[in-house]
């Protein structure tokens, strides 16, 4: 360092004013030639809202040309049908949802699924329990598989990806050993109340099942949108270090996402018995990938900090709508995953370019 | 690397207080130790209310573990830290932050993709029942960097779409925004900033200053140090080798004192 430099610009009984005044006259060149157009700005900010925008698109646009492509699609009865079908794994997609913003992931989630069926089956069928109770031991259950996971990857440091691998092996070996290898069946009457709630109909058209996702997916949306929670979810996704510095507990935060998700594959198995009276210990096998496919097709980016619930119903209906659409024009099942693949690939593809963009 | 530093130890006579008799905060000894190397060596260290400190020293003088310390990201291996002459011990940033402890890091804390009023309430989102006050946020968001006399658009732009200089407008909004915030620690808050930018957050210094609060401000350029700080704390291989007032102090003093003696 020169010394003799640093002697002059760093006066003794500086006074402090004359020092900021001097500053304030060479700074007034530099001034001009610093400050950026604002207007580039207000457009990248539009950007940014694009992703949201192009996934409620891609959503009109199959609906109107499965509408052209087929008379049946449009059909009040056929638009519930998709509903339905995508209710459980919207269920399930609306905990992922909230993992994946605090930049985790879940691969154990169609094994859970598939576990607490056998769980909540063996509780009413074997235990005679009480079906509401059991569905209640049931959720709870799914929470500690969440807190299992979560405990580990954040308190031990493990990355999630590896964690849930190995819970997704352990709890589908779980479902086998808990029904032997077979269905596991519930003896409830045709009109019992826990059968007719969880997968009954309104009116005797609205299958419920459409009820639980929308109430399941109107509450995720609340909590992570508006509530504190919510908005410590994103940071801890965003940026875990600044999160961290302003005492978010980050590790708390992501414990109780894989407990939401884990208490939601619970909901989700409930919904599921309710509908088929019958567990079956491979139920949710590869259901992972679907989930996240509905999660990621709606615009929460795998690495956190963004995304919408919103979104993911946006992602879940389109994959119901390939499915069906599908079905109604005859095309080969066969055809189904790669239509499927192809759809996540294109709104990986939208993000990419999206990002790219911003830079 | 014992031999050099104690041949001129903090001068307790240096240090008087220039407002208020007892130590907002006060370090006693203090030790950190990552793997094999002391990062900080008994250090002693104060702050009065209503002061301003100026911490310099060489990349790697324990600066920045120093102010991690006492804004409770990094635990002492040794030592003890007192607020308002009572030993405490901060298990995390919340535990300082309740103290009064605000701090301004040097890569900003931000998040990138929420927008300026969440990132100047991270963590400490006002609600109404169960409901974030969005309202109040906007609104005290917006009072703040008017007191900064930012030209940050709007208060709901994202924060990773602005300039350097905003960014750090927010960050800095940020640890004023905190109320009951009694001490400021800012890394190297004018860095990054253009001359006008920096000019603005040396007056918020004294603003702050003139509010009561105290504030510590590493900084590399001696100029900004003189023209704020009413003492200068100077760190040398992880020891406080002197502490000088800013009235009597000379630039060439201290950086003699920064480099040591042997490289003059």
């Amino acid at each position: 360092m020169d010394n003799d430099t640093q002697a002059q610009t760093a006066p003794r009984e500086a006074d402090v004013d004359a020092i900021l005044d001097e500053l304030d006259e060479r700074g007034s060149v530099e001034l001009r030639t610093r400050m950026g157009p604002g207007g580039v700005r207000g457009s990248l900010q539009a950007l940014l809202r694009m992703r949201e925008i192009s996934v409620l698109g891609a959503t009109i646009l199959l609906f109107v040309a499965l509408s052209f492509a087929t008379p049946l699609f449009p059909q009040l009865e056929n638009i519930l049908l998709v509903a339905r079908q995508i209710s459980i794994l919207a269920v399930i997609a609306t905990g992922v949802t909230f993992l994946f913003i605090s930049g985790e992931i879940d691969l154990s989630i169609g094994s859970t699924y598939g576990f607490l069926g056998i769980v909540l089956a063996s509780l009413i069928a074997k235990l005679g329990l009480d079906p509401w109770l059991a569905m209640l031991i049931t959720i709870a259950a799914g929470a500690a598989i969440g807190f299992v996971n979560g405990t580990v990857t954040t308190r031990v440091g493990i990355p999630s990806f590896i964690v849930t691998l190995g819970t997704l092996s352990i709890l589908r070996g779980g479902a086998l050993l808990l029904s032997g290898g077979w269905p596991v069946m519930i003896k409830l009457a045709r009109d019992d109340a826990f059968l007719n709630v969880t997968s009954g109909h309104v009116a005797g058209l609205v299958p419920t099942q459409v009820f639980w996702m929308i109430a399941v997916m109107v509450i995720g949306g609340f909590v992570l949108s508006k509530t504190r929670f919510g908005a410590h979810v994103y940071a801890t996704g965003g940026n875990q270090e600044a999160a961290i510095l302003s005492g978010i507990d980050t590790r708390r935060v992501k414990t109780i996402n894989f407990m939401i998700t884990g208490a939601l594959c619970g909901v989700a198995a409930a919904m599921l018995l309710g509908q088929h009276r019958n567990a079956f210990p491979l139920t949710g096998t590869g259901y992972e990938l679907d989930i996240i496919a509905a999660v990621v097709i709606g615009g929460t980016p795998l690495f956190g900090g963004a995304g919408s619930i919103l979104g993911t119903f946006l992602g879940a209906a389109v994959l119901g709508m390939i499915t069906n659409g599908l079905v109604l024009l005859g095309a080969s099942a066969y055809f189904e995953p790669v239509a499927k693949g192809s759809i996540i690939v294109a709104a990986i593809l939208v993000d990419t370019l999206i990002r790219r963009r911003r830079r | 690397m014992t031999h050099e530093a104690v041949s001129s130890p903090a001068s307790p006579t240096a240090a008087a207080p220039v407002g208020g008799d007892r130590p907002l905060i006060e370090l006693r000894g203090i030790n950190k130790l990552f793997g094999h190397v002391q990062a900080l060596q008994r250090v002693d260290f104060c702050v009065y209310p209503a002061e301003v400190i100026g911490l310099v020293g060489d990349n790697g003088a324990g600066k920045s573990t120093l102010i991690k310390i006492i804004s409770g990201a990094y635990q002492p291996d040794g030592g003890t830290i007192l607020v308002d002459g009572v030993p405490v011990t901060f298990s995390g940033p919340a535990d300082a932050m309740k103290a009064g402890i605000a701090t301004v890091y040097q890569n900003l804390a931000l998040v990138d993709q929420r927008d300026v009023a969440a990132n100047i309430f991270l963590g400490r989102e006002p609600t109404r029942g169960l409901v974030l006050d969005r309202k109040r946020m906007l609104a005290e968001s917006v009072e703040v960097l008017q007191q900064l006399r930012s030209d940050i658009p709007s208060v709901e732009t994202p924060v990773g779409i602005l300039s350097g200089g905003q960014r750090q407008a927010v960050a800095i909004a940020r640890a004023v925004h905190q109320a009951a915030a009694r001490l400021v620690i800012m890394d190297e808050p004018v860095a990054a900033l253009g001359i006008e930018e920096s000019r603005k957050v040396l007056r918020l210094i004294k603003q702050l200053k003139a509010s009561g609060r105290a504030v510590i401000v590493i900084s590399h350029n001696l100029e900004h140090v003189f023209s704020v700080a009413d003492r200068i704390v100077v760190l040398r291989r992880g020891r406080v080798v002197g502490v000088r007032q800013r009235d009597g102090a000379t630039a060439s003093e201290i950086v003699h004192l920064i480099v040591g003696a042997e490289h003059l």
